[in-house]
């Protein structure tokens, strides 16, 4: 295992976690740098999601460690860990109507103390966040009556609220239509460049790996089988490898599929 | 705080101290004159009896905005969940036994049966991932089934301490001392403190664990503080009370329909909701019939049953759709 650099913020190393002594994940090991745009690939129950969640502190790996600037995950506070990665995921439940404006200032409570009511600086913060990702017409709207699109965008908002160096998201895109696909991607590509976020982002739709990301890890029954520069791993023979089908790759930029070869 | 919520807040303690004033004058025994008779009645009876009834609204309301948060599930309450019936199956086997000449015993019966039921239902709803909300509600009526079938049992092989233990199975506030509010007065208002001081928590919680941590909630710690303090509360309530269905469900939903879905107003608006129906509930029970008198969980029932039964329609619709 090499030296972490200056420019490491997150260290996954050696992970494998393990559900009634079936290993879901096995052995994973990589490093983040600031600032990248990282895809996460793989089929179903690859272990994409597990390795988020160990990533995020949900779940707890059986072995290995996890380091966010330089300092094990599981010896920050939640609060403290939570200065540091935010998660979007694919669906996001609500019981009860909390407005959009709420739920982003939920965002905030990591930097707030027990009893403190949302402060003035917190609310400028949530304005901001809730206008660069276009929610802010949204703000009084219950969350339970958003479009998938538009919810997905308050829940990135929320994710900037966080002011975390790290965002980590599951699949934010795979319930949206192809023009919602492409907005929050876009979005997420700005934060990207202007915050110099580090985006981790599970993706089931290859061709938003190969636009989007810079690196790309690809997941093989729970084992890291590729990882590096997304245009070096997104190959014709590594996809078929990984997900068994035939695509071809056009301009470096778009992969099609060929259904009537799957193998 | 906002303005609004100030003069809603001085309105809503009029409105309490108003029913309490009416509670201590209507009964089976009119009020026609400030006689020594009369006073007696006002000052031992019924003036106990009404900050009992406030002191159990208040903690049984906020219990239930803590239990939803919690286990996620719209339709939680101590009752529902079968966790007042674990208090009240404690209790009846400390009376059984004998032990009821001290507080503690009863009461910490109560507890320690409310906490295993609480036990008992986190075990059956983390089964698998998902929220479950059908399975939730089977696992506290299955637990009502069962505590209902023990305590006939005990009451039947216990005939002598049959009237006690039926006092805790309908719920009842007519035996109300002052010595029993001090000791109630004191855990429902720390209950109430610390649920209201982890209101924020409980809002993320809402949105699911993984959800909640990644904000930067101690989910596992949070929880335990929650569940053992609404717990402690319910434990004590029932002793005193017996058991009292609906109040945690009914009181806010409605506080939530008029003031939003923060847990952080829902608790403070939801102590006076919980004031304000058990006080009308209790008076009801007095009057409906009088000189006799309706055990007051039954008519928390009548009104409380029909609003779960609407409630899990509306669940089941939203599921189908």
């Amino acid at each position: 295992m090499q030296e972490a650099s200056n420019d490491t913020i997150l260290e996954v190393d050696n992970i494998s976690y393990s559900v009634r002594e079936k290993n879901i994940i096995e052995d994973i090991s990589f490093q983040l740098k600031k600032g990248g745009f990282y895809s996460v690939i793989g089929t179903n129950g690859s272990g994409k999601t597990t390795l988020l969640r160990c990533i995020s502190n949900s779940i707890q790996p059986r072995k290995g460690t996890i380091k966010v600037n330089n300092k094990l995950i599981n010896k920050y506070t939640p609060k403290l860990l939570a200065h540091k990665i935010s998660v979007v995921s694919q669906h996001s439940e609500f019981l009860f109507d909390f407005s959009s404006f709420q739920v982003v200032m939920m965002g905030r409570m990591a930097y707030q103390k027990l009893l403190q009511t949302d402060s003035e600086q917190d609310m400028i913060i949530v304005e901001e966040c809730m206008k660069k990702t276009n929610t802010f017409h949204l703000k009084d709207r219950s969350v339970k009556q958003l479009s998938g699109g538009e919810l997905q965008r308050v829940m990135i908002a929320r994710a900037l609220a966080q002011q975390t160096p790290i965002i980590l998201l599951d699949e934010p895109v795979s319930s949206l239509d192809i023009h919602h696909q492409f907005e929050i991607m876009e979005l997420l590509k700005k934060i990207n460049k202007e915050n110099n976020t580090t985006i981790f982002i599970i993706l089931h739709d290859l061709t938003l790996a190969l636009q989007y990301s810079d690196k790309t890890l690809a997941l093989k029954e729970g084992r890291l089988a590729y990882f590096g520069k997304t245009r070096e791993i997104l190959t014709e023979e590594n996809i078929r490898e990984l997900f068994n089908i035939n695509a071809e790759i056009i301009d470096n930029k778009h992969i099609i599929i060929k259904h009537n070869e799957i193998i | 705080m906002r303005k609004k919520d100030i003069i809603l807040y001085c309105l809503l303690t009029i409105v309490v101290l108003g029913l309490m004033i009416l509670g201590l004058f209507l009964g089976s025994v009119d009020i026609r004159s400030f006689d020594e008779n009369s006073l007696y009645i006002i000052k031992h009876l019924r003036l106990p009896r009404v900050i009992m009834c406030v002191l159990s609204g208040a903690g049984l309301a906020v219990c239930g905005a803590a239990y939803q948060a919690i286990f996620r599930n719209p339709l939680s309450d101590p009752y529902t969940l079968g966790i007042s019936s674990g208090a009240a199956l404690g209790a009846a086997i400390a009376i059984v036994l004998g032990l009821d000449v001290f507080f503690f015993s009863i009461g910490g019966f109560a507890f320690s049966f409310a906490l295993l039921t609480v036990w008992i239902i986190i075990r059956i709803s983390s089964v698998g991932n998902r929220l479950h909300i059908t399975t939730l509600l089977l696992a506290g009526i299955s637990i009502n089934f069962l505590i209902a079938a023990i305590i006939s049992i005990i009451m039947v092989v216990n005939q002598d301490s049959m009237d006690k233990i039926i006092f805790w199975t309908m719920g009842s506030l007519s035996g109300s001392k002052f010595s029993d509010i001090t000791i109630v007065l004191p855990f429902v208002l720390i209950g109430i403190i610390i649920i209201r001081i982890y209101a924020r928590e409980l809002n993320a919680l809402l949105t699911g664990n993984d959800t909640a941590r990644s904000l930067g909630v101690n989910v596992e710690r949070t929880k335990k503080i929650i569940l053992f303090f609404s717990t402690l509360m319910i434990g004590v309530i029932v002793s005193y009370c017996g058991v009292i269905g609906f109040v945690g469900l009914i009181v806010p939903h409605i506080i939530r329909l008029l003031v939003g879905s923060d847990n952080r107003r829902i608790i403070p608006f939801s102590i006076f909701g919980g004031m304000i129906f058990m006080l009308v509930a209790d008076i009801i029970s007095r009057t409906a019939i009088a000189p006799s008198e309706l055990p007051i969980g039954s008519i928390t029932a009548v009104v409380g049953a029909p609003f779960f039964i609407y409630l899990l329609y509306n669940a089941k619709k939203k599921l189908n759709q």
